[in-house]
């Protein structure tokens, strides 16, 4: 849980919290000011106009319309208050207070709050109790200069009780808002990253796996399609060729321990037994050993070439090549071949979208069908060389035998690293042509596919057919 | 030919060494980029065989630096590497042509062979070529042996003009799909074999003296017999 808080989404959350709820503080404030405040300045403004009025009455008609004034004012009985005091003898002169209130003492002819009690009075005007509330005054001094020694004490004031009370209940209200408005963010941003730990988790669980050695693990996805699921199915496709290539690594040692173990062993034989024998033996054991080692530098390459176009490398950048040139340069390159060896080679070549591609790896390609054609195809006399689109979009492009063909049960194994049918392995060959092939056609997003090829001329065989279609240039 | 050979696998570099002094070539050795790059600054040669992974200075470095200081001498790369942007790229370094590890040595004769003749005529752009009694003109397309007109397919015309502008040397199969056919791939069967042998009975089979001969173990040389 502890786990949550240091995650960048609930970083965010928090971050997004405390900035709203400043935003709510200053908000808050201004509404304040422009309510509250200004209704707290507009008391004191009214209060100290009033005292103006009063000391203009006391200054030119002397204390007597003075007491009267102020009798009449308290008879209005709205929010004001008033009081009349004689100083120093202490007697209230007229008023609606009792007593002056002790905070005036302290106020020295300024502003101060006060208590007071007030009756309360139903609609028909009489007394049903006694209420305390809340009033804002100002006390002020009168003095003439006739009477030096007799003063007035006068105390305004407005019944504040009821701003206050809105008061106390707006700030109540915002407080309680920005409690909400936290509350609500930091649980949204528990439940965010808790929902975004949940994904990184899957990864971060399938990830030690892997580390642990078994590469075959693949993180869950969520199925919500999101970015953490987006990044699970890269991820995991990423693994996907990871372990193809481990396992294409692991498959290459085996076969070079396997294809490259036995003629160096009987080089190594051959030389031993040269070293005893003549001059006639060495002689012959040389040239053996020249044609083991050729082979198995020819082996060695195809090996090589299969690894690099099997991890990326070697098709480099795909771009757009036209299938049919290509054919037609292969067709034209083999055709005397084939014609020597006893076969007519077909072009059948029909107008073909480019498609991304390799012009190497494609020819390539071709070529390693028509070789295999030609040493395999034994008592065949036609390879047809076929380019065409597909309506589905993409194009194809196949070679096709009347040879023996090869048994649907054998087609899947033809295609695996040194596999060489029985009846093969008398012709020349590393048994590494159709796995180069195979890579070509993964490294290009190619399918490769076997079928039956033209029938066999002595009637019993099937020919081959191999095929390899390429994906519409839009849809890879 | 001078030929400097600069490779750091000394065991292999002696085998090269060795096969060029025999071909009647004049050879030095560095064992790495940086006394390489001093030998090519200070001897006059007529090719660098460069392997392009070598110990202080790469290969590709190397020689792009004797580029900058204006030296043409014709270059040849070894390299592991056989990928077309690992080619490309030693091209552009200024390598005159690439050789993937490991190589026939005959094939690297030739090569090397064909790039001191190159630097022997460097601007001239010839356009007729004659060997014995055979001509061939490359502007008007037309091939003729002993005055008699040879007609000849387009690529069977390039392979013919190939062989010609290397006349004398010996030109092997992988260096004819290369430059010929424009691929780098070694056909398993004799794809090239069957195409000199259909060339041959257009320009050879009517005629007393062959011109067009193959080299065994190596490849093919056309030359008229002095």
């Amino acid at each position: 849980m502890h786990r949550i808080f240091r995650t960048t989404a609930f970083r965010f959350t928090v971050i997004y919290v405390l900035f709203f709820a400043g935003a709510v503080a200053v908000l808050g404030l201004f509404v304040y000011q422009a309510t509250f405040g200004e209704a707290a300045k507009q008391t004191d403004a009214t209060i100290d106009g009033e005292i103006d009025v009063l000391a203009d009455l006391f200054a030119n008609n002397g204390a007597g319309l003075l007491t009267r004034v102020v009798r009449q004012r308290t008879a209005w009985r709205d929010d004001s208050i008033y009081m009349l005091i004689r100083a120093p003898s202490g007697a209230v002169l007229a008023g609606n207070l009792t007593a002056l209130p002790p905070e005036a003492l302290d106020a020295e002819g300024g502003f101060f709050n006060f208590t007071y009690e007030r009756p309360i009075v139903d609609a028909a005007g009489r007394e049903t109790g006694i209420q305390s509330r809340e009033a804002r005054g100002k006390i002020v001094r009168f003095q003439t200069q006739s009477e030096a020694e007799s003063s007035y004490l006068v105390v305004v004031a407005r019944d504040v009780a009821g701003r206050e009370s809105l008061r106390n209940r707006s700030n109540a209200v915002i407080v309680r808002t920005a409690i909400v408005t936290i509350g609500f963010g930091v649980v949204i941003g528990v439940l965010f990253s808790r929902s975004l730990l949940r994904g990184v988790d899957s990864v971060n669980r399938t990830a030690s796996a892997i580390r642990g050695g078994d590469l075959s693990q693949r993180i869950e996805l969520t199925g919500s399609g999101d970015e953490i699921d987006n990044l699970s199915i890269n991820l995991n496709s990423m693994l996907d060729q990871i372990e193809r290539l481990m396992t294409g690594m692991r498959d290459v040692s085996d076969n070079i321990a396997h294809d490259l173990r036995s003629p160096l062993t009987r080089i190594k034989n051959r030389l031993d037994d040269a070293m005893k024998g003549g001059p006639a033996e060495k002689e012959e054991a040389l040239r053996a050993t020249l044609v083991d080692a050729e082979r198995m530098l020819s082996t060695f390459n195809a090996l090589l070439s299969i690894a690099r176009i099997e991890s990326g490398e070697g098709a480099g950048v795909l771009k757009p090549i036209d299938l049919v040139a290509i054919a037609e340069e292969m067709a034209e390159l083999y055709e005397p071949a084939a014609h020597e060896a006893g076969f007519e080679l077909i072009l059948r070549a029909k107008p073909t979208p480019p498609v991304l591609g390799s012009r190497g790896l494609v020819s390539q390609a071709i070529a390693n069908f028509l070789d295999n054609a030609l040493k395999y195809a034994k008592g065949g006399s036609r390879i047809e060389l076929t380019v065409a689109p597909i309506k589905a979009g993409g194009a194809f492009l196949s070679v096709n035998d009347d040879g023996p063909g090869v048994a649907p049960g054998d087609r899947d194994e033809i295609l695996k690293r040194f596999v060489r049918l029985e009846r093969s392995r008398t012709t020349p060959g590393s048994g590494l042509g159709l796995s180069l092939v195979a890579a070509i056609a993964r490294a290009h997003h190619a399918r490769l596919i076997i079928e039956d090829g033209l029938p066999h001329a002595d009637g019993d065989g099937s020919g081959l057919k191999m095929v390899m279609v390429f994906p519409a240039q839009a849809n890879r | 030919m001078r030929v400097l050979v600069i490779e750091d696998d000394a065991e292999a570099a002696a085998y090269v060494a060795k096969g060029l002094r025999e071909a009647g070539h004049v050879v030095d050795h560095a064992l790495d980029g940086e006394s390489g790059y001093d030998m090519a600054t200070a001897g006059d040669y007529d090719a660098y065989v460069v392997d392009r992974m070598l110990p202080k200075m790469d290969g590709l470095t190397l020689l792009s630096r004797r580029r900058e200081n204006g030296d043409e001498t014709p270059a040849l790369f070894l390299s592991a590497l056989g990928e077309v942007d690992d080619r490309v790229s030693g091209l552009q370094a200024g390598g005159d042509d690439y050789l993937v590890k490991p190589y026939a040595f005959s094939e690297l004769l030739a090569r090397v062979e064909a790039l001191g003749r190159r630097r022997a005529a460097p601007t001239e752009v010839t356009t007729r070529f004659q060997v014995g009694d055979l001509e061939l003109d490359v502007i008007t397309r037309t091939v003729r042996r002993a005055s008699k007109k040879i007609d000849l397919q387009p690529r069977e015309f390039r392979l013919l003009e190939y062989l010609m502008r290397h006349a004398g040397q010996v030109v092997t199969r992988t260096m004819l799909l290369e430059n010929v056919w424009e691929y780098h791939f070694d056909p398993q069967t004799n794809v090239i074999d069957v195409h000199i042998s259909r060339l041959r009975s257009k320009i050879d089979k009517d005629f007393e003296t062959p011109l067009l001969k193959t080299v065994r173990g190596a490849g093919y040389t056309i030359a008229a017999d002095d």
